[in-house]
């Protein structure tokens, strides 16, 4: 959202309202005319990262047509409306105006087909899936390990047995400062300190769409198989997420996965909830 | 040591000094710190302090020590204390291109006061007459100047005061002390690269540069030229000269859009004369064993121009030193926790640099993983070995799986003043697949900093990029936009000539 940008509309359209009808007298067309430039240019102006091109037109487009549909809604209006134009262009009094609107048109058709032909080229953008369907199981370090009913199995801890479980967050702190904050950053929020070169970025945990609607079984796939074990529509090959099974043991990545939960103070989705 | 020296002598000197109120909080903002700490900090900075913690052997440079009472970031004298507005100012904006994270928004206005009272029960000399220091007054700065008189001045006193021995005689930190330097710790450290604004710890606005050489680094090799630079407009010809060097921010792309030509691609100074150049970042390949947790290169500059048949690329980094000896091959082994000091090592690993490609073409949005590729999807690696004076052709399959194609690229390679510019050609058929014209071409990038005792899958790498190939002719938009002016022109007026022309017969019945 380019904030500035939307207000600036706003506010022109508040002054057209209250100050410019004090002179002159707009008429339905005239208004419907002025609200769409507006929605095209905050569309094309007030949203941030810019939308392409196409889907403005696709916009603008359906906005044509809610407008002229509003239009002929009330017959009386649309032949008021339909009377004004013909009388445009017909009327010795509007002549230098319609020759100037004659000119104008062509002239902006032709500004934009310049525009379009010396666009930069835009790279396919990557429309990558964030959270595949997990496999039914897994393999690691030669076991197997069914995600459909894996648990972690320290998390009961937190009510049997306080100081065990405090040692297991623990040591989750060190796996985690060891290992991953120079992608998801210090407070997890996908800012570490090598982020900014990595495409996709590092997972934010702080946000409400990550760790806090996946089971652990679910974090437990996405640490021990990184990004080689994406399926293909959550391009594997461009994640900087690495297969922790590399350096990491079971029970470490069970206590790195209750450090995640215990320092962004979310809960786990429970088990058997679908993904 | 070295900073407690001068502070013994101010204690003898003026035991008045003590009687000044110290700031040191109150018992509840301190306890109300550490609770902070214990959690946000501890890891990186010790529980004690003493940046004896689990994270402190993975990063250079090293969390600071807190009860050694050097503070990088002062408004105060060489070898003094900080204030506590320094100590939050530290915490709040962080220590760029360092894992010192900055904690403003995060924290809470209380809790960073809390935390900097804290920070100092861990040096007791806060308790003392030194926990009063002399501030440094930082005046406000007068406009930005680049008159070429004003810029030149600045030149003259950055070389006069040897600032050229360590930060080179054009600020790329590549001064001939630059490799031996070390902090008080005993880690070696590199003067930054003033070319690098946006890498400066304790940041880098025009005050923060006078600040910087007024106060110096405690705890590091920079010194403080409070007593050595007088002239107040000569102090800021000096900062508007560092500032003239650097851009605010980097230009990092996405997209290296490269020019065709017809004829030979002459690899020289001439052919990339007017390519522009684009800027990516390059950061520890922290994924796959041999980790880089801290790489020696943080970016790189790459042009390219292609003709029929070739693509010649050039590449640009800056580097501390050229090791131009030694060897190194991306299928080096490195252990899976090189705990190889950085910055020690001479000699035994050169300087390299790659750039990776797919090796057949990519469908949809498909491509091999940008860690030296996989068995379902090679990549073709241009690799050169700067101690050596050619380039070859790999085939990247995942580290410890490149071969050799047994294919020679031309090159040249050449280290002047802190930069490398490497310039390779070659074909522009990878395997079955051409390099289109007006086509995206996924490239990404390795550098290899040897004297950082990089090698093999130990390295500084980018994601995977875009290489564009302009059409070698751009078509005229004249044609069509008169084209379209027409069309719509004509259908215009036959629009109202047809409503004047029905108006005029309803008229006449
Ligand atoms: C080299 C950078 C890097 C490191 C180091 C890293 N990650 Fe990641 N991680 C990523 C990236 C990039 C993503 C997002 C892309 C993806 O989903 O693969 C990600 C995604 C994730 C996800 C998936 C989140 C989701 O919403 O699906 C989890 C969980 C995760 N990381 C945990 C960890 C843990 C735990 C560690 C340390 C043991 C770690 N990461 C270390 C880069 C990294
Ligand atoms: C991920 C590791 C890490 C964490 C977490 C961390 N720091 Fe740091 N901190 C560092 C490093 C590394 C440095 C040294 C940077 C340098 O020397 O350039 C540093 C330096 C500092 C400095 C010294 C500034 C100076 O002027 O020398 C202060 C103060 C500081 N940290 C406070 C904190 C506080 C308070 C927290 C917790 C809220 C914290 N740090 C958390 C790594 C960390
Ligand atoms: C003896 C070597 C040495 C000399 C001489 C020296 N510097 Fe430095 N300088 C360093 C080192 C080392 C660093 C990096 C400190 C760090 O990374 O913490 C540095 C950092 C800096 C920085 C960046 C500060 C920051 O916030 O990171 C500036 C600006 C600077 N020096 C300016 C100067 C100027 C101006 C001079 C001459 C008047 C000078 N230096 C002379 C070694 C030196």
């Amino acid at each position: 959202m380019n904030l500035f940008v939307l207000l600036g509309i706003a506010a022109v359209m508040v002054l057209i309202q209250q100050v410019l009808t004090r002179w002159i007298q707009l008429n339905r067309i005239a208004w419907l005319g002025i609200w769409w430039v507006a929605l095209w240019a905050a569309f094309s102006y007030g949203i941030n990262p810019p939308l392409p091109n196409s889907i403005i037109v696709l916009f603008m487009a359906i906005i044509t047509i809610a407008l002229m549909a509003y239009l002929s809604a009330d017959n009386e209006e649309l032949e008021e409306a339909r009377q004004s134009i013909v009388r445009f262009m017909v009327a010795q009094e509007y002549r230098i105006a319609l020759v100037i609107v004659l000119l104008v048109i062509p002239a902006a058709v032709a500004a934009w087909t310049y525009a379009s032909m010396n666009e930069a080229p835009q790279p396919p953008s990557s429309g990558r899936t964030i959270h595949p369907p997990p496999p039914s199981s897994i393999t690691f370090a030669g076991n197997s390990i069914d995600l459909a009913t894996a648990n972690n199995p320290y998390r009961e801890l937190e009510h049997t047995d306080e100081a065990a479980f405090a040692a297991h967050v623990a040591n989750g702190r060190r796996i985690y400062f060891q290992n991953c904050f120079y992608c998801h950053g210090d407070n997890m929020q996908g800012a570490g300190m090598f982020a900014h070169g990595y495409d996709p970025l590092p997972a934010n945990f702080n946000d409400a769409t990550t760790i806090a609607m996946l089971q652990e079984s679910y974090l437990f796939w996405r640490i021990a198989k990184g990004a080689p074990g994406l399926p293909s529509e959550s391009t594997p090959w461009s994640s900087a997420m690495p297969a922790w099974e590399l350096f990491l043991t079971e029970e470490e990545i069970w206590d790195v996965i209750l450090f995640l939960y215990e320092y962004t103070g979310y809960e786990p989705r429970a088990q058997g909830m679908p993904h | 040591m070295r900073t407690l020296l001068p502070l013994l002598l101010i204690w003898f000197a003026y035991p008045a000094m003590a009687m000044q109120e110290n700031d040191l909080g109150t018992e509840v903002q301190r306890a109300e710190g550490k609770e902070v700490y214990d959690i946000k900090c501890a890891h990186c900075h010790g529980y004690e302090g003493d940046a004896n913690a689990v994270a402190t052997s993975y990063l250079r440079p090293a969390p600071r020590d807190f009860t050694s009472g050097n503070y990088k970031f002062r408004s105060t004298e060489s070898g003094e204390l900080p204030t506590t507005e320094d100590i939050k100012r530290s915490i709040r904006l962080g220590m760029p291109y360092t894992s010192m994270p900055p904690w403003d928004g995060i924290l809470s206005e209380n809790e960073i006061t809390g935390l900097a009272y804290y920070l100092k029960t861990f040096e007791p000399a806060f308790e003392g007459p030194y926990g009063n220091p002399t501030i440094v007054d930082i005046p406000k700065a007068p406009s930005y100047s680049d008159d070429p008189v004003h810029l030149a001045r600045g030149r003259e006193i950055f070389e006069a005061n040897q600032c050229t021995d360590c930060h080179g005689i054009n600020g790329r930190g590549n001064g001939p002390s630059a490799p031996e330097l070390v902090d008080d710790w005993g880690f070696p450290i590199r003067p930054a690269d003033m070319t690098k604004r946006w890498t400066f710890r304790a940041s880098a606005t025009r005050e923060d540069v006078y600040r910087t050489f007024m106060t110096g680094l405690n705890g590091t090799p920079m010194p403080s030229y409070l007593q050595t630079i007088n002239e107040e407009e000569d102090r800021w010809a000096l900062v508007d000269y560092v500032w003239s060097l650097s851009r605010d921010e980097p230009d990092y792309g996405t997209v290296v859009s490269v020019r065709g030509q017809t004829g030979e691609l002459e690899l020289g100074d001439e052919l990339f004369a007017d390519a522009t150049g684009t800027y990516f970042p390059i950061v520890g390949q922290i994924i796959e064993p041999g980790r880089a947790f801290y790489p020696g290169v943080n970016g790189i500059r790459v042009k390219g121009v292609y003709n029929e048949s070739e693509i010649a690329i050039e590449l640009q980094w800056h580097d501390m030193t050229a090791e131009t000896e030694g060897r190194n091959h991306p299928d080096t082994d490195v252990p899976v926790f090189d705990a190889t000091e950085p910055d020690t090592l001479t000699g035994g690993w050169s300087d390299a640099v790659a750039v990776l490609l797919p090796s057949r073409t990519p469908e949809g949005l498909e491509r091999p993983y940008f860690m030296f590729g996989d068995s379902k999807f090679p990549m073709t690696i241009w690799y050169t070995d700067l101690a050596t004076d050619s380039a070859v052709v790999l085939t990247g399959q995942g580290a410890g799986r490149i071969t050799d194609n047994g294919v020679e690229l031309e090159r040249t390679a050449a280290y002047e003043d802190g930069v490398w510019t490497v310039r390779l050609k070659g074909s522009r058929t990878l395997g079955d697949y051409r390099m289109q014209e007006s086509a995206f071409v996924p490239i990404s990038f390795t550098a290899w900093d040897g004297f950082n005792a990089e090698r093999g899958n130990k390295r500084g790498l980018s994601a995977w990029y875009h290489l564009y190939l302009e059409p070698m002719e751009t078509e005229s938009a004249a044609l069509p936009m008169a084209k379209w002016f027409l069309i719509v022109l004509v259908a215009e007026v036959a629009i109202v000539g047809l409503v004047r022309f029905r108006a005029r017969r309803r008229k006449k019945t």
